[in-house]
């Protein structure tokens, strides 16, 4: 287990992590979302080490802090962190960057050739990484640190430069490595993605990790919520505010309103359908409120 | 920490930079061989022309001057020396007509023991004029040198039990031309190629900090293989030393490890014989432990200032120092011994060569060991403290 305790990090007057506190369980994948610039990086630097915070503490399985360099090579045994891809060694192979890996962490050899298969990279893993595209890099910096085999893994925007079938594919053994009791902690712009696979997903906002079931009461939970209507006129939106005063509806930047049904009945659900066929606005859906949408409305709200 | 050191050891070996190193050192061997050492006159040759004119000079002096009354002191003193150093050429010109090899060596051990003695002290007579060069003041000096290296040389040969030849009187064989050049700049080339293929072995990793900043090992531990690293690759600097060795051997031969080295020691004044062998361990133990002191100046820098043109720049101070305070016989006036800088000329210490010129007797080969294994053993201990901070980042 992972634990964050009352972690604050301030760059000037500026406070990039406000007392932050969390704990993070074996078997879990933890979703971090913000705009660039809001954290996350710090926030796992810090997890890492990399960055000494201001205040607080990482605890790794109740009792490892960074409170001495031997105990950073222990917590380092137990936590890695997905390295960026433009910081690969041209002039070295994929497979001898996983060779290093695996010997530095000490882990089963066989899981290199498992992962070059299960990510498809046979037939380029021998080749110099200066080679590679932007997404093959990638993949090598992912197959990298699950060769690593540490119990907590962070991965900051591991999806970055993928196709959907390597995006799925990585999604796959995310689940997998979750499944051997891996704690998975991924920063990602792909919302839809990561509502796939995370079981806990975070905002960061203002320094502060925010949890969108906290954000969003029943967030999670499966029944109908929302009515999404695409352009929706602000003629016709002010007309459908008068007719269901009582609804809250908000439109986002994208252009999407948003219409919360969350507490309404089947026939005011039947009411509002009525009202947008009438008034010619065909293109709208019944669903829950995703994290795009939440997204929206947490950093592009003006 | 072994998987750390190996993939440090490749990286230093795909290093461009080091690559380039190594073939710099190959051309300049190549060059060596080439250009400079079938350019190499001795000022102590076998030249049997020479030995010739002076015997016959001599010889006819002695003729026209024997037997004559109320001679000039000078004269007289000429006739007393002049027939036993006629004697010595006279047997060097004929062992070397007959190609009698060790009796040449022992007159001319002889020759140059008697020619010593009777100009070193006196103005009657001087050196071989190619000493006394312009601008030289102590040219005197240097030819006593060398003719007491010379003899002493000789006597080992006849002593010895090696195979004796032209090449081998005038120092050209493989492993002569060695100690020649440990005897000149060739400790400082190694220097400057350690230095260059250390410079970056921290710093280069600022390139690629994401992959390695979360290695499971200490950052000391780190910083310890590197040094191993860069000691491994300094010392592979010797390679293209291979090279040069092997071609000059198969022209004028590679000579043997038992060959006598001579070793001035400046409490006696005189001159006693180490083996080749002696000569190129102590060489081989004195600039691993130069390497060993720069490569710890390096890491320290590293990670204190963190800027490879400091690492460069003071690593250069410390090997060119010398040349900023050295002034001859200053030994006998100053410090000079306590000062690592000192003792950059690993050949010329190990020869007694440094405290002929300095006039120090302190200045030998055990304390200058000493000296630099304990700068050394500073640094690492700095190092080891530093990188021990808890704060402390290796990769920032």
């Amino acid at each position: 287990m992972l634990e964050l305790k009352k972690i604050r990090v301030q760059f000037g007057d500026k406070q990039v992590l406000k007392d932050i506190s969390i704990k993070f369980q074996p078997g879990e994948i933890i979703g971090l979302v913000a705009p660039n610039g809001t954290g996350k990086s710090t926030l796992m630097n810090v997890i890492m080490n990399y960055l000494s915070p201001n205040q607080g503490q990482v605890i790794l399985n109740h009792e490892l802090q960074y409170s001495s360099k031997a105990n950073e090579v222990k917590i380092h045994q137990g936590v890695s962190m997905m390295p960026d891809q433009s910081d690969l060694y041209n002039h070295v192979s994929g497979k001898n960057h996983l060779k290093i890996y695996q010997a530095m962490w000490n882990s089963n050899p066989k899981l290199i050739e498992d992962t070059i298969v299960q990510l498809g990279m046979e037939s380029y893993v021998k080749k110099k990484t200066g080679t590679y595209s932007l997404g093959m890099r990638q993949r090598l910096c992912f197959a990298m640190q699950i060769v690593s085999d540490t119990q907590v893994m962070l991965m900051d925007e591991v999806m970055n430069g993928l196709d959907p079938t390597h995006v799925e594919l990585i999604s796959q053994i995310l689940l997998q490595k979750k499944a051997e009791g891996k704690t998975i902690i991924i920063a990602s712009h792909l919302l839809e993605n990561l509502e796939q696979y995370a079981d806990r997903i975070f905002f960061m906002k203002t320094g502060e990790l925010k949890l969108v079931d906290e954000l969003v009461p029943g967030f999670t939970d499966n029944k109908v919520t929302t009515v999404r209507v695409s352009n929706f006129s602000q003629e016709h939106l002010e007309v459908f505010k008068k007719q269901f005063s009582g609804l809250h509806v908000q439109t986002l930047p994208s252009g999407k309103t948003l219409i919360d049904v969350s507490k309404q009945d089947t026939e005011t659900l039947g009411s509002i359908t009525q009202y947008l066929i009438a008034q010619q606005l065909t293109d709208f859906s019944f669903g829950k409120l995703t994290l795009n949408d939440l997204y929206s409305m947490e950093y592009q709200q003006k | 920490m072994w998987a750390y050191f190996k993939w440090e050891f490749k990286q230093f070996f795909t290093n461009k930079k080091n690559i380039a190193v190594y073939v710099i050192l190959l051309f300049l061997g190549l060059y060596f061989v080439l250009k400079v050492a079938p350019s190499y006159e001795p000022i102590e040759k076998v030249d049997v022309a020479e030995m010739e004119a002076r015997f016959t000079t001599r010889d006819d002096f002695i003729k026209s001057v024997e037997g004559k009354d109320n001679i000039h002191p000078s004269v007289a003193f000429a006739l007393a020396v002049f027939p036993q150093w006629n004697e010595y050429d006279r047997a060097r010109i004929d062992a070397i007509n007959e190609k009698d090899y060790l009796k040449y060596a022992e007159a001319t051990a002889g020759w140059y023991l008697y020619s010593d003695q009777l100009t070193v002290n006196g103005d009657s007579f001087f050196y071989n004029p190619l000493y006394y060069t312009y601008g030289n003041n102590y040219a005197h000096a240097d030819g006593h040198y060398g003719y007491g290296y010379t003899a002493s040389r000789f006597t080992g040969y006849v002593e010895g039990s090696s195979e004796l030849s032209m090449d081998l009187f005038e120092e050209r064989t493989a492993l002569q031309t060695l100690q020649r050049m440990l005897n000149d700049y060739l400790p400082i080339v190694l220097f400057i190629s350690c230095i260059l293929l250390s410079v970056d072995i921290v710093l280069k990793d600022r390139r690629n900090p994401s992959l390695l900043k979360g290695f499971p090992i200490s950052d000391w531990k780190k910083l310890l293989m590197k040094g191993l690293v860069a000691f491994v690759g300094s010392i592979l600097s010797f390679v293209p030393l291979y090279v040069v060795l092997i071609a000059i051997g198969l022209q004028n031969g590679f000579g043997d490890f038992s060959l006598p080295v001579p070793f001035y020691s400046y409490i006696e004044q005189n001159f006693t014989n180490m083996t080749m062998s002696t000569f190129l361990l102590k060489n081989i133990l004195f600039i691993g432990v130069w390497f060993l002191f720069l490569i710890a100046i390096i890491l320290f820098l590293s990670i204190i200032v963190k800027a490879e043109f400091a690492n460069l720049f003071v690593s250069f101070i410390i090997i060119a120092a010398e040349w900023f305070y050295f002034e001859r016989v200053m030994g006998a006036y100053s410090d000079i011994e306590r000062y690592p800088t000192s003792y950059v000329q690993v050949g010329q210490v190990i020869s007694g060569y440094r405290n002929f010129v300095y006039q120090s007797p302190d200045l030998t080969y055990q304390h200058g060991l000493t000296i630099i294994g304990c700068c050394t053993l500073f640094l690492v201990i700095l190092t080891l403290i530093v990188s021990k901070f808890k704060r402390f980042k290796l990769i920032a």
